[in-house]
């Protein structure tokens, strides 16, 4: 079946159509455009699998090689593995073992407040954005009803396999509620476009607002966090306070002023010299001495937070310089010929296609961000990966090769928070780059 | 005009008179005085001294390489100019930031490779000098945006992307772009070097109606049909120097100097 020449199919009725890997939203065919090619499920097994003797080889061999990781994947997964050590250790996963069971309604708390900002702000931007388009007389392109899930499933896989793990429908209904205030508030967010141009004022609201729920008034102090929790605020505020102090290291680093060049290069060279590690080390162990005695020096957490955005900083700096260099010099004169200042330029015309240019590089740099927290167990944090470490280190669990489930688990957390940002950073490029062509 | 063969102070007089000389409404409304430029060792404008008039249209020509392009780009500071002066309305262009931004304010300029910014929509390509620049409430400036949009002949095309437009619609929008600031004076560094033949036409009609409307104009080109027909004076550069300064007539009937004749016969 697999010999003799490759099948004959009519061109012009079945034209080969690229695969995609993700089914994500496709522009809409124009009215008038190419005739839509539709391929039936033959015809496409055919072209893509089976089109040429030595692509026929690879696909059964690469097929049988695949059913049968897949096989032991399923049968470990739901049959042989015992994820009691993953039920029994739960919260643990998700807020560290310092965490007082108590205090747990804050961090519900703090969820629902950025849940609801989240709403607001999403729902403000798509009305106002809806708002736009029709002023313009452009087309107002509606998401289905049902594209989130398709969006977010990684995220959403990963929520139902950590609820299919508690022992209470407590965290599941606590859950729902969140989705709800989810809702309700994107519901009033669509009411109020106005919002969309508080996005960044309220974004630092949100902020302060849930680190406050969390440890203000009496609340759980910063040594204490751990788990997924831990990981998640370290990664989103690295990522909220790296990305303007490195774009502002950029700038610096093109500036025409020559003492200001000079710090920067020195900047972005000495912390790349050095390994995230050291520079952890640097944080906990230097950052005190600059402080004199009559002052408390910030609290571990701080410093570790301001070795990770110096770190991200420095190369968020060089890859965004890429991008400002990639933009056209004409683009800055025609800008300053229209007599705009220098600084409005930069913020108006090199600065957005320089960062639009550079957005799959730069959400790489916060993936591995993400990742590399686990390296705050270096200097005694209790982030996720160290979780699972004491985890299977408990008497309770030990010898009996549990090392596999506990590791698979948190391999599970940390792949779906890296896919979600890489298939978001893929929407974003797609978004902005539309109408771009050039 | 002498007719000598041999260059000597007679036609340098001559010259300077020329091209001291404002056409339009003979008011002077830019005036260069002894420029010099140099890039590194290179000098690329060698004493340059020209006065343009108030609705005038001057016409630059010459080889590539002549300093045409360098000179009008000095007019607005997008090159400094190191020796000689250069005063635009009324303002000397020095280092001077606030009089840099008023003079640019001032004068339009169109690029060679048109230079919209590919991530604003037509609109607002041609509101953003208005609104950031002038300070226009969004209303108004939207409003002018599309009468200009009338002007070059594409309204229709308002909400597209440049990168949807052909070259002679860009540029077009380039044009609408610089006139939104309603500027007296517009600058044309080669503005139909980087089009397809059939797309000269279309913006070369906009610069022609735009120069009946009594717009001040230096435009530096290869079209000599636009020159003869619109120009009134034409400046031959060489070298970055001012080679010869005329009327179309007497540029393309019977030019004095050789170096313009040379030019002439190749490009004609």
């Amino acid at each position: 079946m697999t010999d003799g020449p490759p099948p004959l199919v009519d061109e012009a009725q079945a034209p080969r159509v690229p695969t995609t890997l993700e089914p994500g939203p496709l522009p809409a065919p124009e009215p008038t455009g190419p005739p839509e090619a539709r391929l039936t499920a033959r015809q496409w097994v055919r072209q893509n699998l089976f089109a040429t003797p030595f692509g026929s080889v690879l696909t059964i061999i690469m097929g049988l090689g695949l059913g049968y990781v897949l096989y032991r994947l399923a049968w470990f997964a739901l049959v042989s593995s015992d994820w009691e050590i993953v039920r029994r250790n739960l919260r643990r996963f998700m807020v560290g073992g310092e965490y007082p069971e108590d205090q747990v309604w804050r961090l519900w708390a703090g969820l629902y407040v950025v849940g609801g900002l989240a709403g607001l702000l999403s729902g403000a931007t798509v009305a106002h954005a809806e708002q736009q388009a029709r002023a313009s007389g452009r087309e107002v392109v509606r998401p289905g009803r049902w594209d989130w899930i398709r969006r977010y499933w990684p995220a959403l896989v990963v929520i139902a396999v950590i609820l299919s793990q508690t022992r209470t429908w407590t965290p599941t209904l606590l859950t729902l509620l969140g989705a709800m205030v989810f809702a309700s508030a994107r519901w009033l967010g669509r009411r109020a476009p106005w919002l969309a141009r508080f996005t960044w004022l309220a974004l630092l609201v949100g902020a302060v607002a849930s680190v406050q729920v969390v440890a203000g008034f009496g609340g759980v102090s910063w040594s204490d966090w751990g788990g997924l929790h831990l990981t998640l605020f370290v990664t989103v505020a690295g990522i909220a306070l790296s990305f303007p102090f490195g774009v502002m290291v950029a700038l610096g680093r093109r500036s025409s002023l020559p003492a200001l060049r000079w710090v920067t290069v020195a900047y972005i060279e000495v912390i790349r010299g050095v390994p995230l590690v050291t520079l952890l080390f640097l944080g906990i162990y230097v950052i005190p001495l600059f402080f004199p005695n009559t002052v408390e020096p910030p609290s571990n957490l701080t410093r570790a937070l301001i070795a990770v955005t110096l770190f991200e900083a420095a190369y968020v700096a060089e890859t965004v310089r890429g991008g400002l260099q990639a933009i056209p010099r004409g683009q800055r004169e025609a800008a300053e010929a229209l007599g705009l200042s220098r600084w409005k330029v930069t913020r108006l015309i090199v600065l957005p296609q320089a960062l639009r240019a550079v957005i799959p590089a730069m959400v790489g740099q916060f993936i591995s961000l993400f990742k590399d927290t686990s390296l705050l167990q270096i200097i005694g944090f209790v982030e996720l990966l160290e979780v699972a470490r004491i985890t299977v280190s408990q008497p309770a669990f030990l010898g009996q090769r549990l090392h596999t489930v506990t590791f698979a688990f948190v391999a599970l957390v940390y792949w779906a928070g890296s896919y979600t940002m890489s298939r978001e950073s893929r929407r974003l490029e797609s978004r902005l780059g539309l109408g771009e062509r050039r | 005009m002498s007719a000598t063969d041999t260059p000597g102070p007679q036609d340098t007089d001559d010259l300077t008179a020329m091209a001291v000389e404002a056409q339009g409404t003979g008011e002077p409304i830019i005036e260069c005085y002894q420029v010099d430029k140099w890039f590194g060792r290179f000098q690329a404008l060698r004493d340059v001294t020209l006065t343009v008039g108030r609705q005038e249209v001057m016409v630059v020509i010459g080889p590539s390489g002549s300093g045409k392009s360098t000179f009008i780009r000095c007019i607005n500071r997008l090159e400094e100019h190191d020796r000689g002066r250069i005063v635009v309305d009324g303002i000397e262009l020095g280092n001077d930031l606030r009089r840099i931004a008023e003079v640019r304010r001032e004068v339009g300029m169109v690029f060679q490779s048109f230079n919209l910014f590919p991530h604003l929509t037509v609109l607002d390509n041609i509101t953003l000098g208005p609104r950031r620049v002038r300070r226009w409430p969004q209303r108004r400036a939207e409003q002018v945006a599309r009468e200009m949009l009338e002007t070059v002949h594409i309204p229709e095309q308002a909400n597209k992307y440049p990168g949807q437009l052909s070259g002679g619609q860009q540029q077009r929008v380039a044009i609408a772009r610089a006139l939104a600031m309603q500027p007296k004076i517009m600058l044309f560094d080669e503005p139909t070097s980087a089009l397809d033949p059939e797309m000269i036409a279309e913006v070369l009609d906009v610069m022609k109606e735009l120069a009946r409307t009594g717009m001040t104009m230096i435009v530096v080109t290869h079209e000599m049909g636009f020159a003869r027909e619109v120009a009134d004076r034409v400046v031959f550069m060489a070298e970055g120097s001012i080679v010869e300064v005329g009327t179309p007539e007497h540029f393309f009937q019977n030019p004095t100097e050789d170096r313009t004749k040379l030019f002439l016969s190749q490009i004609l």
